[in-house]
């Protein structure tokens, strides 16, 4: 059975500077990385593949150069990798991502029986946490999403029971195979690539699905199958590092200077 | 005296097959180990054999005041070995082979050595036995069975050969009586008794001598007494150059990296373990083991000696094994914490008498954990991570290397433009302390009128730290990168700023065909001191200035006197020195990857040496070290002595004495 | 004399402005429908003015205005003529496809607030959402509803109206008892076929995110998540402003050709509606027939952190993260911080030296071996900001750090820096936070 994970190569938002003169982002030196969300969906789906036998699958849909992210999962554990690239993938929406995605699900079904799909939360360039819904929505599968603890699959009856992180609580859920998993970053602690990995997946086969092998109406993926379109793009108000009181104010007024502040700014909000 | 020639060649020859059969088995294990060139050089090889080995140099330095009666033991060893030959000889054959058939000139100060050799050999043993019974030995285990056994050995030896020559004055047969002051004065026990109780007496201690002595040989390829054949083989094999550096591996595919089970290990890792002599000197110098770690340096080479004893024979016969080297639980197996205990302070190297190599072992069994079942520290995970895909240990943007440089107008390194490169290094260009030191040192460049440049946001992560910690797959992509840049560019002269990446540039990257004119910022400043080209007025008052030695400065690559010159020439006074300093420094606790790991068990290294800084009453305590900057300003919080003593690196004590 | 000509008007060719890209993902290459657009590796794209025929597809695309159109002197003058003459005539260019979508879309009419509760109890981004609904149906002249779905959830719909709604749309059945996504996009989705509404809110947690995914994917249409701002631009489209890049960059959000145009709002952003138990209301009971057995998830057990009495605290998770440093002088002090952190709704951190002197636990602890968090507040309380404490909370949205060192390394990442003594600014902080809170 397998385990069909998906990740996303990103720029390092976290690298990612503003110029303060301009205004506009210095991408310069940012590196693309797993999406460190995936990093840990892939974590568990090798933990599942370790526990239970399974196959793991990782597919990421990008440009050619996703290949690098590929690799870096074949040499974590991953058994197979799968780029969908094409450009008529680009520009996409969730909307259009979770259509090529549910789309090379349902090809890899075909030819075998899908225990998990898998994927991060959310990725930290998009940050919607919108893919993982889109796709089981499209594929049918239940969705449990803000996974956190992976506590069982039941091969026999056929079905996995998770525990979901919620605002404020903890829910215990059971649901049938196939099922897809959106998975928390504290759910696990990722592993290193051991070196005999490194070196097999330098050179490992990672299969091309275009369009042609996709066959999927252009109206429906990429920028022509999104639904929204940004409209602009603009630098946050950003409020330089300040000092307040000096040390020679009254902590009290320093105190209440700063609450305004917040207040002022809508950081904090207290009814 | 008549020896029973009939029944002594077969104990003999029965005897000489036991040690030899008992020398194959142990030596044959070697061999099993992966190849190492160690005969290049061969003059100096004999001559440093001559030197350390014949000349007992490593027992005694270092201020070992009992290495002294090792060299005595050693070399009545070294000549009773002939009269020894002699005695086994002359049992085959009584009336051919005797050193009483030369003439008299040579036989009677034969006799006289050997007989004055021998008590001062029983001298040298009962000292070394009162020494383990009386005196606190440095480690408990050093009043082992198999010392006292040994000891007892030779002591019983030497009693056998007084009393037999004893035995032979009394009977009159001693032609050399008078030469013999101490069998001489054996004979008289024996004066009273009958010609034939003395013909008896005179056989039995005969034999007494041949079957100590036979044991003697035959007892030691099983004991740690070993090292009496392998320590001066040891020490011809020494590595030529100082273990500052560790080999580099080939990345092919099929090959395992690392050490993860004996054989893996070099022959020479392994006739290391089979020259130690547990002395334990390493465990006595090692940070680690001094703070109440588990790594115990010592025990490390003692367990690759009892895990290949063990697991040998079976790897030769190409059967499983099943001892692991790495995971600990029993003796002859490493746990995983010991090895990651290792600063790589290098100061059990330094110290061992018969020139044993720990740390390049310790990496090797690292570079398993890592490389082939990623195994370590969690904490280190980040690390690993950050420096893979940002080059920096933090994995902070590049762009901001330049931030230190932001107010100044600096150069890119250009080549033929700029004279030297200075590399900055992740600390110098990152920590806030640290650029502190990074703006010193840019001052000092300028005032001295050097022409200097950098990299700025280019410059890569040397990689010392993931060499230490045994990733070495990715220190290898990161060398290739650097010494690409470096070759790239033209750079041929570099400053440093930490001598971490000083050792790395300058004895790491040449396994990378790249030979650059490395320089740590200590020897540039001392010799821009001396060459006049800084004027200083020394005005500020730093107090008492206690100096720490760099192990990666020190003991790595020798630099001793620069800082502390440096530093006299600034206060015009002699820094204070620590009790342990120049080649016994004691480590920060942050080399070998310590810094990217937490200290929970047994005491901070960094305290313990600020402990050690501040027995000295300093005001302030001078490094050469980002790392050792961290420790000590980290451990002087600890000890709530920030406030009134400050951590300044060299840099920053000359910039501050520059004539405004 | 050339004016008597036709002239041709010149069409240029794309190019990039160097430093404007933010490898959005090669919208501009997908948009291009002669193959001139190839993204490079860095994402960036190159632009083989060999084949641009000038279409502008990719300028208009471009969300980071990173991409222009670049004439030639000759051409730019020939522009200019152009441009005079048609000042001189008066030619305007309109176009009929925008106009299209526009009637296609008409029929979708009505702001919707989804209203989320757990077992009965109302998630306050809700009623916020009810706020901001108030504000975009003044601007379109529309009814401002709520959607309540759940087990006996009758008090929800009282409160939808009292904090704004003029309609509520209700399922109310045992199956709704617990959340689950399969149940609950079928009734909305179900609700939106039927009543066709032009924008649909939902808050940005996790189940409003875990819902949203579903609903949009279900009725093809757009979705924004997470949104900081909302506004109706001319044409009556809801422009969704929302974080991006990490934060880094803003992004301003338009479902144009579909509808409803949905977005998830992060909560405590909108402003509460005033409470008006008076108002009136319809409520529009609705029933869907989706079954128990039809429900693959089943939620075998909930447990409730307050109630699980567990010591599990979520460094990661947490929106307000106090951290006490070696600053903090004993382990008792650490009291003062979880005062602070309880008085903010957020969790107690801590450096590595306060873990190694025993006064926190190490699943306390921020930085390079600990854990690296990015809550909305950061507070740094006697912390120096050694690069290891740094880089695990540098990226926090707002980092205050109060500090008696003024050259301490915190101030350089501190959005707010206080230098002073921590046990004299911290209880005065609580103190501030008790008296503004008793005056709202």
């Amino acid at each position: 059975m397998l385990v069909v994970t998906f990740v996303k190569q990103v720029p390092d938002t976290t690298q990612v500077k503003v110029d303060p003169v301009t205004g506009t982002l210095v991408r310069e030196g940012v590196p693309f990385i797993m999406n460190p969300f995936d990093v840990h969906a892939l974590e568990e789906s090798l933990r599942l593949k370790d526990k239970y036998g399974f196959r793991v699958i990782v597919l990421s849909m990008g440009p050619p150069n996703t290949e690098v992210t590929l690799r870096k999962a074949l040499a974590l554990g991953a058994d197979e990798a799968i780029l969908l690239s094409d450009r008529v993938f680009g520009g996409a929406d969730t909307l259009a991502t979770s259509a090529v995605l549910a789309e090379a699900t349902k090809k890899l079904a075909q030819k075998e029986e899908i225990a998990i799909v898998m994927c991060g939360k959310q990725t930290i360039d998009g940050d919607t946490a919108q893919v993982g819904p889109g796709i089981a929505t499209r594929l049918g599968y239940p969705q449990l999403t803000l996974v956190d603890l992976i506590v069982n699959v039941d091969l026999q009856a056929k079905k996995v029971k998770v525990r979901r992180r919620l605002e404020g609580r903890y829910e215990i859920v059971e649901s049938p195979l196939p099922s897809l998993i959106s998975i928390l970053r504290r759910a696990n602690r990722p592993r290193y690539p051991v070196v005999p990995r490194r070196l097999m997946a330098q050179d490992a086969p990672v299969e091309l699905w275009n369009n042609k092998v996709m066959g999927l109406k252009e109206d429906t993926i990429g920028l022509k199958g999104s639904a929204t379109q940004v409209r602009k793009i603009f630098s946050p108000e950003r409020t330089k590092g300040e000092i307040l009181g000096d040390g020679a104010n009254k902590p009290e007024e320093t105190a209440k200077l700063l609450i305004d502040k917040l207040l002022a700014k809508n950081i904090i909000c207290l009814k | 005296m008549s020896v029973n020639v009939a029944v002594f060649i077969p104990v003999l020859v029965i005897a000489a097959a036991l040690f030899i059969w008992s020398c194959f088995r142990r030596f044959r294990l070697v061999l099993l180990g992966k190849p190492a060139n160690r005969f290049r050089n061969i003059g100096k090889r004999v001559k440093s054999m001559i030197y350390f080995a014949f000349g007992q140099r490593c027992t005694v330095n270092h201020g070992y005041k009992f290495g002294l009666n090792h060299l005595v033991l050693f070399w009545c060893f070294m000549i009773l070995l002939i009269a020894n030959t002699e005695f086994l000889l002359h049992g085959l054959s009584p009336n051919v082979i005797s050193f009483s058939r030369l003439t008299h000139g040579v036989y009677y100060p034969l006799a006289y050595i050997f007989d004055v050799l021998s008590v001062l050999a029983l001298a040298s043993v009962i000292i070394a036995i009162i020494r383990r019974l009386v005196f606190p030995p440095y480690y408990i285990q050093a009043r082992s069975r198999d010392a006292f056994t040994i000891l007892g050995l030779i002591a019983v030896l030497m009693l056998a050969f007084f009393s037999l020559h004893g035995t032979e004055i009394a009977q009159g047969k001693e032609i050399a009586a008078k030469y013999m002051p101490i069998s001489n004065a054996f004979s008289h026990i024996f004066s009273g008794a009958s010609a034939g109780t003395l013909g008896a007496y005179a056989n039995a201690f005969w034999w007494l001598h041949a079957v100590v002595l036979l044991s003697f040989l035959n007892y030691l390829p099983y004991s740690k007494h070993m090292h009496i054949l392998t320590s001066i083989p040891n020490v011809f094999f020494r590595s030529t150059t100082k273990v500052n550096t560790q080999l580099p591996e080939e990345f092919k595919k099929g090959n395992t990296f690392g050490v993860g089970q004996v054989n893996q290990f070099s022959w020479k890792d392994l006739f290391d373990s089979y020259s130690c002599t547990e002395c334990g000197r390493c465990s006595n110098m090692c940070p680690a083991t001094y703070t109440g770690k588990l790594l115990n340096p010592r025990l490390v080479i003692h367990d690759i000696k009892v895990n290949l004893l063990k697991n040998g024979p079976l790897i030769a016969q190409s059967k499983a094994t099943n001892m692991p080297l790495i995971g600990g639980g029993q003796e002859g197996s490493i746990a995983d914490e010991v090895l990651w205990a290792c600063t790589t302070c290098g100061a059990c190297m330094e110290v061992c008498p018969v020139f044993i190599e720990h740390v390049p072992k310790i990496v090797d069994m690292r570079r398993n954990l890592v490389e082939m079942k990623a195994k370590f520290p969690t904490e280190l995970l980040p690390f690993f991570e950050n420096i893979e895909q940002r080059s920096n240990p933090w994995g902070i943007v590049p762009s901001d290397r330049i931030k230190w440089a932001a107010d100044l107008n600096v150069k890119p390194f250009e080549a033929g433009k700029t004279e030297y490169l200075f590399y900055v290094g992740c600390f110098g260009a990152f920590d806030a302390r640290s650029r502190k030191v990074t703006l010193s040192i840019a001052q000092i460049l300028n005032t001295a009128g050097i022409s200097w440049g950098i990299l700025g946001k280019d410059e890569l992560c040397c990689g010392d730290s993931l060499r230490r910690l045994g990733n070495e797959f990715v220190f290898d992509r990161m060398a290739r990168d650097n010494v690409k840049i470096f070759k790239d560019r033209g750079v041929k002269k570099v400053i440093t700023e930490c001598p971490h990446c000083y050792n790395t540039l300058k004895n790491d990257y040449h396994q990378y065909g790249i030979e650059l004119d490395v320089i740590h910022h200590t020897e540039l400043l001392n010799n821009l001191i001396k060459s006049g080209k800084l004027s200083l007025n020394g005005s500020k008052d730093l107090g008492n200035v206690v100096f720490h030695d760099s192990c990666y400065l020190g003991r790595y690559n020798n630099i001793y006197e620069a800082p502390r010159q440096a530093v006299t020439s600034v206060t015009h006074r002699v820094p204070t020195e620590m009790e342990r300093n120049l080649e016994k420094s004691f480590c920060c606790g942050a080399g070998g990857g310590r810094m990217w790991m937490e200290e929970s068990t047994g005491k901070r290294i960094d305290v313990e040496r600020v402990e050690q800084a501040l027995a000295k009453n300093p005001s302030t305590i001078c490094v050469c070290c980002p790392y050792c900057l961290t420790m000590f300003e980290d451990g002087l919080k600890d000890k709530k002595a920030d406030e009134k003593v400050q951590v300044l690196d060299l840099a920053e004590i000359v910039a501050g004495a520059l004539k405004k | 004399m050339e004016e008597e000509k036709k002239i041709k008007r010149p069409r240029g060719v794309a190019r990039l402005i160097v430093g404007k890209c933010i490898a959005c993902g090669a919208r501009c290459e997908a948009s291009c429908n002669k193959d001139a657009i190839e993204m490079n590796a860095k994402g960036e794209p190159v632009i083989n003015t060999a084949k641009c025929i000038g279409c502008r597809k990719c300028v208009k695309v471009c969300p980071a205005e990173a991409i222009e159109m670049y004439f030639t002197p000759e051409e730019q003058k020939i522009l200019a003529e152009i441009a005079a003459r048609e000042k001189k005539a008066g030619v305007k260019e309109v176009s009929t496809e925008e106009a299209a979508t526009l009637a296609e879309i008409k029929e979708y009419k009505g702001v919707w607030v989804f209203v989320e509760h757990n077992e009965g109890v109302p998630a306050v981004v809700s009623w916020e959402l009810l706020g901001a609904g108030a504000e975009l149906t003044k601007k379109l002249g529309v009814e401002l509803c709520s959607v309540v779905i759940g087990d006996k959830v009758e008090n929800l719909c009282q409160e939808s109206i009292a904090c704004g709604a003029s309609k509520v749309y209700v399922i109310d059945s045992p199956v709704f008892h617990y959340y689950r996504t399969e149940a609950y996009y079928k009734a909305i989705c179900y609700l939106v076929d039927k009543y066709k509404p032009e924008i649909m809110l939902i808050g940005a947690t996790g189940l409003g995110r875990d819902l949203a995914g579903a609903v949009a994917t279900k009725l093809s249409t757009g979705l924004t998540a997470d949104c900081t701002g909302l506004a109706i631009d001319d044409k009556g489209f809801l422009l969704q402003t929302r974080p991006a890049f990490g934060g880094n960059i803003m992004a301003t959000i338009l479902t144009e050709r579909t509808r409803p145009q949905m977005a998830t709002v992060r909560p405590h952003v909108m402003p509460m509606p005033t409470y008006d138990k008076s108002r009136k209301g319809e409520i529009i009971r609705e029933a869907v027939p989706i079954k128990e057995e039809e429900i693959a998830a089943k939620v075998l057990e909930v447990v409730e952190d307050a109630k699980s009495g567990a010591e599990c605290v979520d460094l990661e998770g947490a929106e307000v993260i106090v951290s006490g440093g070696r600053g903090m002088k004993a382990k008792e002090n650490f009291a003062l911080l979880q005062q602070l952190a309880d008085e903010l709704g957020g969790v107690v951190g801590c450096s590595r030296a306060v873990v190694e002197a025993k006064w926190m636990p190490v699943d306390r602890q921020v930085g390079q071996t600990g854990k690296t968090v990015r809550p909305k507040i950061y507070i740094a309380c006697g912390i120096s900001g050694a690069i290891q404490h740094l880089v695990g909370m540098q990226s926090s949205d707002v980092i205050i750090a109060i500090n008696q060192d003024k050259q301490a390394p915190i101030f350089e990442v501190a959005t707010y820096g206080i230098v002073g003594d921590v046990f004299q600014v911290v209880p005065a902080l609580i103190k501030g936070i008790k008296e503004s809170r008793g005056k709202t």
